[in-house]
């Protein structure tokens, strides 16, 4: 097929437009991380070093590594406890013909479109109330509810591809719908769940409003939370600790996405596309 | 109930659990709050609209609805127009096709507040590399987040990287599914790359635009991290979005009326999705 010379050059300016818009900011990050000023540009004296990096995971009272350890430990029970409740849910909707199923699907997609205004400060009182402020509880319980819309349109577009025969068959055998939901179900629907998954951790481990709500201090207090307060010890704003600090969570995240893009855009796509 | 709705109940309890729990229960409660004089210290008190009445003759409520309301038609219309030719791109048949795509998820995988944090830097006065770049091509300094529009312009921007990749990537997904064929016929009929664009890429994508369109605008309403960090709202309240505005009176522990606040974001929430959804129907019949 040959290719017109318009779009050839139509596609290249493509490129280098995405490579500039989303890398420089990064490249930015990464540049002030690793010198010694972040003022460089003004007296063009470029120093570089490692401290910041040292300092955000050696200096106790900076309490980066417990901001790093409850996001982890949040995001990820998050992640494998709301897909798991999502893919009951979806199994229920895509295989058993319930009535008000349409009600029910439209009414939690709705949810997720609330304003999270509207929930976090009567949330903040209920916490209190059970003393579940800075705990894990705490956060843990509204971020897995908070990403249970998102999880079940997810889950139900894979479970809905797969064939009906399938648990026919294994109903026949005898099987009860929970033994046909984790033996036959989910083995196939495997790669889905794990993306829905990685989508959820993403999703938790990004959130900021909740956690500046219901969290004082390093106990609970997550990353976001933490490199949005991080202040020096005279009130300046510790730009070299910000950027290693951003370096390093953005990590994970980063390699999830170069790592299993395909996964994270196809569970994304289902999500929003099939409507 | 029938004995099928019996067999579906125990998938669904768990889910129904935490939704009624921990979003529909506060949201009732935020409703019901913002009748209340709730406020630390003094005992609560029923006082009916009268948070609403306090509301209407609130300068600043006034200028963060303004806000709230302007801020999603600036980001989202960019966001298409960026996200378009991204999608546009991500489709050829390129070399480091996923390599390319994985890059492009980035700044909308990461969380908002880091991106924020980079851009405030960027933005900085003294020493941004917005003001260095500008100063290589004999530009003077701008005060970008001390004035008004500029701050605005700032925050948009800053959306509009973030959530551009979204955009592109659900467009993309537009894309793979319209039929090669069409491109083929139109290019023998002698169809140019922007007609064929006009007369078969934007017309099939329209009710997946359509969804782009109603999940960005109602995030776009709700904007909080953002603002936060780059410019706390200021200068001067210009930036104060209402989700913003409703957080400093939960923060000062003023909950009636932050939750009055609240109430109204989510109605113009709710508004703005029935009138999208009303939009995408007529698409469908006219389809």
């Amino acid at each position: 097929m040959r290719r017109e010379k318009e779009a050839v050059i139509f596609t290249k300016l493509g490129v280098v437009f995405l490579l500039f818009f989303c890398l420089i900011p990064f490249l930015w990050m990464l540049i002030i991380s690793f010198n010694e000023r972040s003022d460089f540009l003004l007296n063009r004296k470029i120093v570089l070093t490692l401290k910041n990096y040292l300092d955000i995971i050696s200096v106790h009272n900076l309490h980066f590594l417990s901001f790093l350890k409850n996001s982890m430990i949040v995001a990820g029970l998050s992640a494998v406890l709301s897909t798991m409740v999502a893919s009951l849910a979806a199994y229920a909707v895509s295989r058993i013909k319930f009535s008000g199923r349409f009600i029910f699907i439209i009414g939690v997609l709705g949810l997720s479109m609330f304003p999270q205004i509207c929930i976090v400060g009567y949330l903040y009182k209920f916490m209190s109330r059970l003393g579940w402020i800075n705990t894990y509880p705490g956060l843990l319980l509204p971020y897995i509810a908070w990403s249970l819309p998102l999880g079940l349109w997810i889950m139900l577009s894979y479970f809905s591809q797969i064939p009906k025969e399938l648990d026919e068959a294994a109903m026949v055998d005898g099987a009860s719908r929970f033994q046909i939901l984790t033996r036959v179900i989910l083995p196939v629907a495997l790669p889905g769940f794990f993306s829905t998954m990685l989508l959820l951790f993403i999703f938790s481990f990004n959130e900021f409003l909740f956690a500046l709500m219901l969290t004082t201090d390093y106990h609970a207090r997550t990353v976001p939370v933490g490199i949005a307060l991080f202040q020096g010890l005279h009130g300046e704003i510790p730009w070299g600790y910000i950027m290693s600090a951003s370096t390093v969570s953005c990590l994970p995240v980063i390699l999830i996405a170069l790592i299993f893009q395909k996964q994270i855009i196809q569970g994304l796509t289902r999500g929003a596309v099939k409507q | 109930m029938n004995k099928t709705g019996r067999d579906a109940l125990p998938f669904i309890l768990p889910l129904l659990f935490f939704i009624t729990i921990f979003i529909f229960l506060p949201v009732i409660g935020t409703f019901w709050n913002s009748l209340w004089q709730d406020v630390a210290f003094i005992p609560k008190k029923f006082i009916g609209i009268a948070n609403y009445s306090r509301l209407f003759l609130d300068n600043k409520f006034w200028q963060s609805t303004l806000f709230t309301l302007i801020f999603p038609g600036f980001s989202v219309l960019l966001e298409m127009i960026f996200g378009m030719f991204i999608a546009l791109t991500l489709n050829e048949a390129l070399k480091f096709r996923g390599l390319l795509r994985g890059i492009a998820i980035i700044p909308w995988a990461i969380p908002t507040v880091i991106g924020a944090r980079i851009w405030q830097l960027i933005y900085r006065y003294d020493y941004g590399l917005a003001n260095y770049l500008l100063g290589i091509i004999g530009i003077t300094r701008i005060n970008w987040l001390g004035t008004p529009a500029g701050a605005f312009f700032c925050l948009v921007l800053a959306d509009v990287w973030r959530t551009t990749p979204f955009v592109a990537i659900i467009l993309l997904a537009g894309l793979q599914v319209i039929p090669n064929e069409l491109y083929e016929q139109a290019k023998v009929d002698g169809a140019g790359p922007v007609r064929r664009f006009f007369y078969i890429t934007l017309p099939l994508l329209r009710p997946i635009i359509i969804v782009a369109l109603i999940f960005r605008t109602i995030d776009a309403l709700r904007v909080f991290d953002l603002i936060y960090v780059i410019t706390g709202g200021g200068p001067g309240g210009a930036t104060t979005s209402l989700s913003v505005y409703g957080y400093r009176f939960f923060l000062s522990g003023d909950f009636g009326y932050g939750s009055a606040i609240s109430v109204i974001l989510f109605l113009f929430a709710l508004i703005i999705a029935l009138l999208f959804i009303k939009i995408g129907r007529f698409q469908k019949v006219s389809i």
